[in-house]
């Protein structure tokens, strides 16, 4: 285990770029689910506003 | 020839449910990708000779400027064909997916100065692919900024998107960059012009599995972001009452 992370020697440079990927994928997903729940929270509020005029 | 396919997809209400329909069978192989490309290329693939253990960021940086490229296309492609039929769906896939781009281009970019560290010597260099990849970082972000500067939604569709096809340009001279020019970015290794292979077939399995990790995440991202556009541009639509159950 401790060669594996060692990576060689080159765990400094292994290691940040596959974690950053990794975020970077983890923040694209909630990014987009979050952007559909909003768009999704604003529809339904314009529908209220709109069922409350008539 | 029947055109009913081509009407169809421009119909929002149609493009809304089919995307949620298709959303987990791209969403769901994409992780199992993932995963399996990711315990395959840092646990069983053996060390290069020459870089030794450095080599796999491979896994990340090559997918990631594919995706810096693949989506770059995607959005030009879009813009083009909302420009062209005037189709405001395929507008709204422009605007889905330049946050994508935009955040994978800055990743390739970030995984290859970190790779360059050990490697070359330096963490960045004025390398044409290197510049060019920075100049499409640039394209994404002038493309949303642009978007989000104009207040009349129809006309930050075009006017962005005027921008996204001109910018297409640059994917053909990232792509090509270390072909034309003496670079010190190194060839492509998987194609190569001559069919030639240069890379140990031991290493192509996890990179080719990543690049459809990779290519498969981004259509899902692609859904999601795509019904939260439609919803956000159909304000007066009926069909928004069924679609979002109230």
């Amino acid at each position: 285990m401790r060669e594996f992370l060692d990576m060689g020697g080159y765990a400094a440079f292994v290691w940040p770029a596959w974690g950053l990927t990794f975020v970077v994928v983890i923040l694209n997903v909630i990014w987009a689910r979050r952007s559909l729940a909003r768009s999704r929270e604003e529809a339904r509020r314009r529908l209220a506003m709109r069922g409350g005029e008539s | 020839m029947d055109w009913t396919w081509f009407h169809k997809l421009a119909s929002p209400p149609y493009i809304y449910r089919l995307s949620a329909t298709l959303t987990p069978w791209f969403g769901w192989p994409a992780a199992v990708a993932l995963l399996v490309a990711t315990y395959w290329g840092l646990a069983i693939v053996p060390a290069d000779y020459q870089q030794g253990e450095g080599f796999r960021i491979i896994y990340v940086h090559a997918p990631t400027a594919w995706m810096s490229l693949m989506v770059y296309m995607t959005m030009g492609v879009s813009a083009a064909i909302g420009l062209i039929w005037r189709m405001k769906v395929a507008h709204a896939v422009a605007a889905s997916v330049a946050p994508i781009g935009a955040s994978f281009t800055f990743v390739a970019l970030a995984t290859g100065s970190i790779w360059g560290g050990p490697m070359w010597g330096t963490y960045w260099e004025w390398d044409p692919r290197i510049v060019f990849e920075l100049l499409l970082l640039f394209l994404y972000l002038g493309y949303m900024g642009l978007h989000s500067s104009i207040e009349d939604p129809q006309r930050a569709d075009r006017t962005a998107a005027v921008l996204a096809v001109v910018g297409t340009i640059n994917v053909p001279i990232v792509h090509f960059s270390v072909v034309w020019w003496n670079s010190l970015h190194q060839a492509p290794t998987i194609m190569t012009l001559d069919g030639q292979k240069n890379m140990d077939p031991r290493m192509v399995g996890p990179l080719l599995l990543m690049l459809a990790g990779f290519t498969l995440l981004f259509i899902a991202l692609l859904l999601t972001r795509l019904r939260a556009e439609v919803l956000r541009r159909e304000r007066t639509a009926s069909w928004i009452r069924e679609a979002v159950g109230s």
